[in-house]
């Protein structure tokens, strides 16, 4: 099976296809978030490359969150304009899913970070290793907390946890001391790439059956709490 | 710093020079009420940065895209009352794009606004009298500004 795979979701414009354990091409830019402008000719361009036309894709996966706003929006509507035109069927991946699978068989805990500004991350937390099933094992839901509840969530574990995504120097720093098993992913394994999300949706198409593009979506996440009573009451303060 | 500003037509002014300064990346953050001259303020900046742009308050749009060398993107945070709402305006991808951003209504974003971001404060003094003060960890910069 070939999967045509993408993820917007942060600086990082990335496309791939993958089959089961291979990338057969790979894409990615990081050089601002101009998404809408250099999706498109960066992926024409690798197929081109590798010889891949459309009709030899199989399905087409993508990240649907959490990720920036406008990321997500330009992600999900390629998607769902390439499978339209083409009547193919797609998958949505976790960001922070398809971030943990670069370490896959790995002894490790993983938690992926994103950046979610005003202190606040993005994040979820996998064992590398699923000894039922393959794959990677998710011990916590996709969820937006301030980096100091991280801290207090992860506790003490034994195992190394790896951090990785695009907030994981910021987390590292503010928790390393706390936390001695904390581990900061190279900064080659921390972006996006968009054959996780292929190898991602590998592991899921075992279980799940693909959607047609309609019912796919981008899956925002809620920030916490205080921090939204916290913008309200200056609002009342102002006005 | 601070600027008495006498007209309209001086702010802009005011604003056109203070806007030579800026840097792609820059956030502009008005505080002052309904009246203050927020909007002219901008008119000034963009008249030196994309002068073929029409200026006018994004209060329904939330956000106005002015197209020049650098683009300066006119947001207004009026309605805007969480950090859900300022994720739903595209603002945190803005700050990414390498551009100026001029936020109206910054005081219900506070916590949103990052760490550099010019504060520039319009008080009334009458009728067609402002005072401008300028503040903020980049303030420094615009110490020389000269109309």
């Amino acid at each position: 099976m070939k999967i045509l795979c993408f993820d917007t979701t942060a600086k990082t414009a990335t496309a791939a296809v993958v089959t089961e354990g291979k990338i057969l091409a790979e894409s990615s830019v990081t050089i601002g978030l101009t998404h809408s402008q250099t999706l498109m000719p960066l992926t024409d361009g690798m197929l081109k490359a590798a010889g891949i036309t459309l009709s030899d894709i199989d399905l087409v996966a993508v990240s649907h969150g959490p990720g920036s706003f406008t990321g997500l929006r330009i992600g999900i509507g390629t998607v769902k304009g390439i499978c339209q035109g083409s009547g193919k069927k797609c998958i949505g991946i976790s960001t922070l899913e398809a971030l943990a699978y670069g370490y896959e068989g790995q002894d490790v805990w993983i938690c992926p970070v994103m950046d979610a500004r005003c202190n606040q991350v993005y994040t979820a937390l996998f064992e590398g290793r699923n000894s039922l099933t393959g794959g990677i094992n998710r011990l916590w839901n996709d969820i937006a907390m301030t980096i100091d509840e991280l801290g207090n969530n992860l506790g003490q574990p034994e195992i190394p946890v790896i951090l990785t995504g695009d907030g994981a120097e910021l987390v590292y720093k503010a928790l390393a001391e706390k936390i001695p098993s904390l581990r900061l992913a190279a900064p080659g394994l921390r972006l996006q790439r968009a054959s996780n999300v292929g190898f991602a949706a590998l592991e899921h198409l075992k279980t799940e059956e693909p959607v047609s593009p309609d019912l796919i979506m981008p899956q925002y996440l809620r920030l916490p709490q205080a921090e939204r009573e916290l913008l309200a009451k200056q609002q009342a303060t102002a006005k | 710093m601070e600027y008495i500003s006498h007209s309209p037509g001086e702010t802009e002014r005011f604003a056109a020079a203070f806007a030579s300064l800026l840097q792609p990346g820059d956030v502009v953050a008005f505080l002052g009420g309904l009246g203050a001259g927020k909007t002219a303020f901008v008119r000034g900046m963009a008249s030196a940065m994309a002068p073929d742009a029409e200026v006018s308050s994004p209060t329904f749009a939330l956000v106005n895209e002015y197209d020049g060398k650098v683009p300066l993107w006119h947001f207004d945070m009026y309605r805007i009352t969480s950090v859900e709402d300022v994720y739903s305006t595209g603002f945190f991808d803005y700050l990414e794009m390498g551009g100026v951003l001029a936020v109206e209504w910054s005081e219900n974003i506070t916590p949103a606004l990052p760490e550099e971001t010019v504060f520039v404060q319009i008080d009334r003094l009458s009728d067609n009298e402002r005072k401008i003060t300028v503040t903020g960890k980049e303030a420094d910069r615009f110490e020389d500004l000269v109309l």
